[in-house]
């Protein structure tokens, strides 16, 4: 039973938004990943939001690719009903990495999307309060979850 | 020609991180007489950058830093990460050792939950005796946890594959001994602060997170199931033995402080259900799978989530062929609660006094939402 509601979530997720991700692979009993196009990502949490229920914003953070010049943002969300989980992920460049902010559909992404924003450098457009939320405000040795981070301290 | 118009005399006092009741964090509050209009935490008092030491150390060594990440609560904290690093190697884990798991994993829980309620108890200012007692009760546990895993704090005792040791000689018998005298500690607690009518007056109707705001600003946890939802992650993915143990998901829908500190409260009676019938039904048979220490662990990624006493712990684990992990996210229970409580000036009428109060019915660990 439980696998037939996830495979429908899966159905759901490809019927409503198939042209704005590249991909959505069930990873375990109750767990998805869904891979979303660049341009896409706003539109995509909204209709996992209001569609298909996934209402309570767990987490969000970046995984840096270094050999393939990439990072990557993931967000976790989840679904007070089904309980599943999510995992949004998103391809950003690594010379720029720009994003628009997900405060917008999840507002508890705000504290995430700060840590983000200073472990991996990554811009979050319209994020209402910008500010390091770890590291101390006169940070400026870097961003210390890139792979290239050397970690000499601050000069 | 309009009237001037009239503002409120906004005064921002900054709170912590030396104040007793704060913790390691700094509390800026915008505050209009008595009200508090807003509230902005500043964390990042502890932060140790976990998740980059994990990077630069082999999986197994990862077990000592992670164990960091609370310390009153180092078992829920670290059979997530060694539950992902199990997935990682494809290891099997024989029964006895994961109710082993459930027992020190129950007796954590049981061990964050009365620091939880002394602190509850402290903060409210009447009771200063009960933080003394839950602290002398916790030693019961304490010599528990020594006994069994030769630690009173971070224990280390969980490897992929199994548990470092077995129980020792009489270890049922004494766990049976303690949930009894716990019990009975109980009814105490029960009566001197959940009944107490001057408790009753600091903590009945502060601080109201209604469970569509609960779950909007992804409160998780005792904060969340006080709300009256219940999500908790041993009912829908059980991981160690929590399949075979019996137990309630408790809710409690006042949704107030007081919600919050009966939810904690009959947590703990749970708990004491779990450890008995752990000690009375555990399975024989071996501890743990052979495994060569350094093995590299096969390209890919493992998301698992496990109930700590503060909520919902998420391991993010990405490997990538070699004996170090590639990534390690963690997301933490309390950051995800800190963000409720910076919110709840806007939900709620919150005075200056109930802040302690209020806090620490959240019950933030900041070295869990500081890595």
């Amino acid at each position: 039973m439980l696998k037939t509601s996830i495979s429908n979530l899966v159905k759901s997720v490809e019927d409503i938004i198939s042209d704005e991700i590249e991909s959505v692979e069930i990873k375990d009993e109750k767990y998805v990943s869904i891979t979303v196009k660049y341009d896409y990502l706003l539109h995509v949490a909204e209709t996992l939001k209001n569609n298909l229920g996934f209402t309570i914003p767990v987490a969000c953070g970046g995984i840096d690719y270094l050999d393939e010049d990439k990072m990557q943002m993931i967000y976790y969300i989840s679904n007070p009903k089904s309980r599943f989980i999510i995992t949004l992920r998103v391809d950003i460049p690594r010379n720029s990495p720009q994003l628009p902010s997900l405060t917008q559909v999840w507002e508890a992404m705000s504290f995430h999307e700060r840590e983000a924003h200073e472990m991996f450098g990554v811009e979050f457009k319209d994020h209402p309060n910008m500010v390091p939320l770890l590291l101390p405000p006169s940070w400026k040795g870097g961003y210390p979850l890139r792979k290239d981070f050397k970690g000499e301290g601050i000069k | 020609m309009s009237e001037p118009e009239i503002k409120p005399e906004i005064m921002r006092i900054s709170w912590g991180p030396q104040h007793p009741m704060s913790g390691q964090t700094r509390i800026l509050l915008d505050t209009d007489g008595e009200k508090v209009h807003r509230i902005i935490a500043d964390l990042g008092f502890t932060h140790r950058g976990i998740e980059k030491i994990l990077e630069n150390r082999s999986l197994i060594g990862g077990i000592v830093p992670i164990d960091r990440m609370a310390m009153v609560d180092t078992s829920n904290i670290s059979i997530g990460y060694v539950t992902a690093a199990e997935k990682a190697y494809g290891l099997e884990v024989p029964e006895r050792a994961n109710w082993i798991r459930s027992l020190v994993c129950e007796m954590g829980r049981i061990n964050s939950h009365l620091y939880a309620f002394g602190l509850q108890a402290e903060s409210t200012g009447y009771f200063p005796a009960v933080f003394l007692w839950t602290t002398v009760d916790r030693e019961v546990l304490l010599d528990l946890f020594e006994e069994l895993t030769g630690a009173r704090w971070s224990y280390n005792f969980f490897l992929p594959g199994g548990v470092y040791k077995d129980l020792p000689e009489g270890f049922k018998e004494k766990v049976i001994e303690a949930v009894h005298y716990l019990r009975n500690r109980f009814q105490n607690y029960w009566t001197a602060m959940i009944e107490n009518p001057m408790f009753e007056m600091r903590c009945n109707n502060v601080a109201v997170l209604k469970p569509e705001d609960a779950i909007r600003l992804g409160a998780t946890g005792p904060s969340l199931r006080g709300s009256g939802v219940d999500i908790d992650i041993r009912k829908i993915e059980p991981y160690a033995a929590y399949a075979d143990l019996d137990f309630d998901v408790i809710t409690e829908d006042a949704c107030d402080v007081m919600a919050r500190t009966k939810v904690r409260f009959h947590e703990i009676g749970q708990s004491l259900n779990m450890m008995e019938q752990i000690a009375k039904e555990i399975p024989e048979g071996p501890i743990k799978t052979r495994f060569t220490p350094f093995m590299r662990a096969p390209e890919g990624e493992h998301y698992i989530r496990v109930e700590t006493s503060r909520g919902e712990l998420g391991i993010h684990l990405f490997t990538n062929g070699t004996t170090n992990p590639y990534r390690v996210k963690i997301n933490p229970p309390s950051l995800r609660n800190m963000y409720v409580f910076e919110r709840l000036a806007e939900l709620d009428e919150i005075m200056v006094a109930d802040i302690p109060v209020v806090i620490n019915s959240i019950d933030p660990w900041y070295l869990d939402s500081d890595r």
